[in-house]
Formats: C-alpha cells, sequence, structure tokens
C-alpha cells in the first residue's frame, strides 16, 4: 500500500510539473512547433550574431580567404588532438573542453586572446559533424563577447573532409 | 538506518535546497538547459526540449516538498532516481569520451566528470537515508 501511496505522490508530482513547464514557457513551445531551433537551442533573439551555414558557404568563404588573404577565419572548436590530426587549413583551434568557468578563469583570458580581431570580423565555428555540439557553446562564447558575426558549420569536419575538401594536418 | 530527526533534517535542507537552487537556475534558462541536454549527444532534440521544460519543476518541487517534508519519502524517491540517471548519463559521457558541462547548475555548470559523479552518489546516500529513515 505504501508503494501505491509513493507511486501516487510521484505521479503527483510529475503531473504539477509538466503543468508548469508548459504554462511557463507556452511560448518557447509554440516557437519550437512553429519548426525554431531544429539545428540548436540557441536563441535567435538573443544570439541574432549567429548562423548555420551549409558546407557550400563554408566553401566560399574558404575559397575567397585563399584567393584574397582576406575574409572569414576558421576556428575548430574540438581537441587539440583531434585538431592536429586534421583541420581545415588556417583554422584556429579553440579546444572548449580547456575552457572551464569561461568568463573567470585564464582559460577564458586565453579565448579573448585568441580572438584578437576586430568585433565585426566574421567567424566560421565548427566542430567534429553530425551530433556534435562543441561548436555551438564556442560559438555563444564568442558572442558573449561581442562578435556580431559568427557562422556554425553544420556538417562539421566530417562533411569537410567527406566532400574532400583541402586539409592541414597530420593526416 | 538514521534515526536521528535533526540529522535527517539536514539531509532533507541540503538535498532539497541543492534541488531547488538547480531547478531554479534551469528553470530560468529552458533553452540553455534544453542545449546542455544535446551536448550528451544521447536523446533526440524533442525529447531534449521537452526534459528541459519539465524536468527543472520536477527538481523545484520535490526539493522544495522534501524541505517543508510534505510527501516526504515520495519526494525522496523521486530525487533518488533522477540522481541515479544523472549518474548514468555523466558515465556514458565519460565513456563515450564526450567532454562538457554537466549542465545541471545552470551558467555555475561545472564539468561533467567523475566528481560530478561522486557528488551525485553523496546526495543519492543523502536521499536514501531520508527515504529508508524511521525517526525515533
Amino acid at each position: 500500500m505504501d508503494a501505491r501511496k509513493t507511486s501516487r505522490e510521484i505521479l503527483l508530482i510529475i503531473i504539477l510539473s509538466c503543468l508548469l513547464g508548459v504554462a511557463v514557457n507556452i511560448s518557447l513551445l509554440r516557437r519550437f512547433v512553429a519548426g525554431e531551433f531544429r539545428q540548436s537551442f540557441i536563441d535567435e533573439r538573443e544570439y541574432a550574431g549567429i548562423r548555420f551555414i551549409s558546407l557550400a558557404e563554408a566553401e566560399d568563404l574558404f575559397a575567397r580567404k585563399i584567393q584574397t588573404g582576406e575574409g572569414a577565419v576558421f576556428i575548430d572548436s574540438r581537441s587539440r588532438q583531434d585538431f592536429a590530426a586534421g583541420h581545415i587549413p588556417g583554422a584556429l583551434n579553440v579546444p572548449v573542453g580547456e575552457l572551464k568557468n569561461e568568463r573567470k578563469t585564464p582559460s577564458g583570458e586565453a579565448l579573448s586572446a585568441a580572438l584578437s580581431f576586430p568585433v565585426d570580423q566574421v567567424l566560421v565555428v565548427y566542430c567534429e559533424g553530425g551530433d556534435c555540439q562543441t561548436s555551438v557553446a564556442l560559438a555563444t562564447l564568442i558572442h558573449e563577447r561581442g562578435f556580431t558575426d559568427i557562422r556554425i558549420l553544420s556538417g562539421g569536419w566530417e562533411e569537410w573532409v567527406a566532400a574532400g575538401l583541402p586539409e592541414e594536418g597530420s593526416s | 538506518m538514521i534515526r536521528n530527526r535533526w540529522l535527517l533534517l539536514v539531509f532533507r535542507l541540503v538535498v532539497g535546497g541543492v534541488f531547488i537552487w538547480a531547478g531554479v537556475l534551469k528553470v530560468v534558462d529552458p533553452l540553455g538547459f534544453a542545449q546542455s541536454i544535446m551536448n550528451y549527444q544521447t536523446f533526440p532534440r524533442a525529447l531534449a526540449f521537452i526534459i528541459a521544460l519539465v524536468l527543472p519543476w520536477v527538481e523545484v518541487i520535490a526539493g522544495g516538498l522534501l524541505i517543508v517534508g510534505l510527501f516526504k519519502r515520495s519526494s525522496a524517491v523521486l530525487i533518488s532516481l533522477m540522481l541515479i540517471g544523472f549518474i548514468g548519463l555523466v558515465a556514458l559521457a565519460l565513456a563515450r569520451g564526450i567532454d562538457t558541462s554537466c549542465g545541471c547548475f545552470g551558467s555555475f555548470s561545472r564539468r561533467a566528470d567523475l566528481t560530478l559523479i561522486l557528488t551525485d552518489l553523496g546526495l543519492l546516500y543523502l536521499a536514501l537515508c531520508v527515504f529508508f529513515a524511521k525517526p525515533k
């Protein structure tokens, strides 16, 4: 009987939580149903400077950089090991895994030092690909430092390699 | 089995307080929490979104009830189940080599690592003590 009472009370707490969760976030739910947050849970209103780009757009930005020496800066959010094994030529490595408590520690300062560009510099951030999320995490950190044009390569490194695009590194 | 009611009250305050704090930080930033869940690369997007909307409230309500002493044992069970889930999720992430923030305390979150598992195990012990307790 005690188990039944416990189950009932747990169910009550869960139902109440569902009601509150839906009631408080009804506008977010509507936006989700409308198709927002398909690529990440970044709030486009809060992070207006971040957008996702396709491989074709990244390739175009890369080609322009090779031809003119100017344009987008590519930033690789993967680990140092992964970066050493192969990366987009000219990319910077900012491993998200090393950025502990980004706003307050020396590693946070290291991020600022790595981003010694004007805030309107076009930055293309990428991670491994597939379900990887470190590019999104890094993009939001960069955005918080005032950068206004951050593009996330949706398919990441995997898509870049699969397309046979230029690589730099030991592999 | 712990019978000292004052010690059990301390346990309830600690576990309930941690869960209220963790829950409130997530309630105010559901998208940030949803992204943290996605970082574990375990749940589909829609499920991660639903969890992000509901789980923080479960934490707040269960934590609050544990402290005030209403539905005390049920709250302790629910909190224990959540902790077991968190431990499993972090262990799975570690086994898969996923290096991410735990997402457990909003922007105050720490790395999902072995020390986090040990912390959760400590909280689990306290919650189970409350559940199995028969105060004098």
